[in-house]
């Protein structure tokens, strides 16, 4: 897997590097800065890239972190409970694909500047997707698993431990492994759009936007979003292989 | 002693009411096992769960001991169709489901070992066969060492051997344990072989239209002589009746 990855880097940069020359030449001045001229960059900022990855990955694992505790207990109950699956979800329906990006304006006025309406905007864009995937999940609960806790007299918080839980959690995962993306970029706007005033160690975002009009030092600080993109996914794979175990033994060719 | 008393259950209100079971008594001894049998989607199962307590009669009473059935008891255990096994956990997890669920701390080692699992503790349940698979679902329900057990259809979409098998270990069990036992099948030769009386219900909703005694149920051997052929040709004859 981790060669794959490699090869994978590999690939990118000489793509990078090829679509690079070939812009210069085109346009007769340096467009996108080398991958070598970025690395370069990366290394005279080191320390400062270091933080703005560091506050970047903390911030974005604390949003990750708020959208489960939020968005799985209330997606589970949402597609499991009927009652609740008629009222709530022309409500989500309604808010789901609404771009927080479109709020900005109202999370400043109300949350300020500070560290809280950055979250609140990673949170907003990573609930709705754990929300709507469990919901998904839930729905399809197989009755018999129900049936098998409920006969030996299983209390409602039982069946949502046992069986929902367990039922819905890989698919929950890959929907957050697939929200990453999304999760990233709204991160990035998050870190633009709400720290104007910070210094570059506020976030890869503030990072490369403090950087503008330097191209090889922003574009190490994209190489960053990159790669903490790609760290929360193989997170979130992994802790899929932890957390959802029996999904992966039928590929040990059992009888 | 199980004693079903008029018992009626209805789907659904109104216009879209599907009556499943209607106005339906039986009785079963304690330490009997009582097989039943009914044209398919006749309302089997549904009777079963409303034994275990899983639904609530419409109308008509049900009483396990001379108590009338409300919501799930501990001394009945159910054994569900394809043994409704919890795939993410393991063989153990599983077979000790109902007793975690009963705030129970036992464990099921020895039945688990009783039933020829030793060894598969960890597994999961996609790495089993399919008549491993069945045996958990019978250790969750014997780790509970029920007074009654009710069985829904315990063989189904088994191979012959792993069906003889299972009925079997079936039998072996109701005689080791003594448990109060309802079986719910659609295959005739398992509601003679396992059933010391069997009951044929109706078509939906389902009523009892015949009680057939069967004394020489346990016996070595039972399956091949012609009392056994007998029974399985009339119910085949009764149930047949109207047509596959």
């Amino acid at each position: 897997m981790i060669l794959r990855y490699l090869v994978a880097m590999v690939v990118i940069t000489a793509v990078w590097a090829g679509v690079s020359w070939l812009l210069e030449v085109v346009r007769g001045r340096q467009i996108l800065p080398a991958p070598w001229d970025t690395a370069i960059a990366a290394g005279e900022t080191l320390s400062v890239l270091a933080t703005a990855f560091g506050t970047s990955a903390l911030r974005f694992l604390i949003a990750l972190a708020v959208a489960f505790a939020l968005g799985l207990p209330l997606g589970l109950a949402v597609g499991f409970e009927r009652k609740l699956d008629r009222y709530l979800s022309p409500l989500i329906y309604l808010l789901y694909p609404m771009p927080p990006v479109a709020l900005l304006l109202f999370l400043y006025l109300a949350f300020g500047l500070g560290e809280v309406v950055r979250l609140v905007v990673v949170v907003m864009a990573l609930f709705f997707q754990v929300v709507v995937a469990a919901q998904g999940a839930a729905k399809y609960v197989v009755p018999s698993h129900i049936t098998a806790v409920r006969s030996a007299g299983a209390t409602r918080w039982q069946i949502y431990r046992h069986v929902v839980l367990p039922a819905t959690l890989p698919s929950v995962l890959t929907a957050a492994r697939v929200s990453v993306g999304l999760g990233i970029t709204m991160l990035y706007i998050a870190e633009t759009k709400l720290g104007v005033l910070l210094g570059p160690g506020a976030g890869l975002g503030r990072f490369i936007e403090y950087y503008t009009f330097r191209g090889d030092i922003a574009l190490a600080g994209v190489v960053g979003l990159a790669l903490l993109g790609l760290l929360f996914y193989v997170v979130l794979e992994l802790l899929e292989r932890v957390l959802c175990r029996w999904k992966f033994v039928g590929a040990r060719g059992g009888t | 002693m199980i004693e079903v008393d008029g018992l009626t259950l209805i789907y659904g209100r109104g216009e879209a009411a599907v009556p499943a079971v209607a106005g339906l008594s039986m009785a079963v001894d304690s330490y009997e096992l009582v097989s039943v049998v009914g044209p398919s989607g006749c309302g089997k199962t549904t009777l079963l769960f409303a034994l275990d307590g899983l639904l609530t009669p419409t109308a008509g009473k049900i009483r396990i001991h001379g108590e009338e059935v409300r919501g799930v008891r501990r001394d009945v255990a159910l054994i569900l169709q394809d043994a409704g096994l919890l795939p993410w956990k393991t063989v153990r997890a599983n077979a000790e489901l109902a007793l975690r669920v009963q705030g129970r701390k036992e464990s099921a080692t020895r039945v688990l070992a009783d039933l020829g699992l030793a060894g598969f503790e960890r597994r999961f349940p996609s790495e089993l066969s399919e008549g491993m698979k069945r045996r958990v679902g019978i250790a969750r329900a014997l780790a509970l060492q029920p007074r009654v057990m009710l069985m829904d259809e315990p063989t189904a979409n088994l191979d012959s051997i792993t069906r003889e098998h299972i009925q079997n270990l079936i039998l072996g069990l109701w005689w080791e344990m003594g448990f109060t036992g309802v079986l719910v099948t659609h295959d005739m030769e398992e509601a003679v072989f396992l059933g010391k009386r069997i009951l044929v219900l109706s078509g939906r909703p389902a009523r009892v239209v015949e009680v057939l005694d069967n004394p020489g149920m346990g016996e070595p051997g039972y399956r091949g002589t012609p009392e056994f052929m007998e029974r399985v040709a009339h119910l085949r004859q009764v149930l047949g009746g109207n047509g596959p």
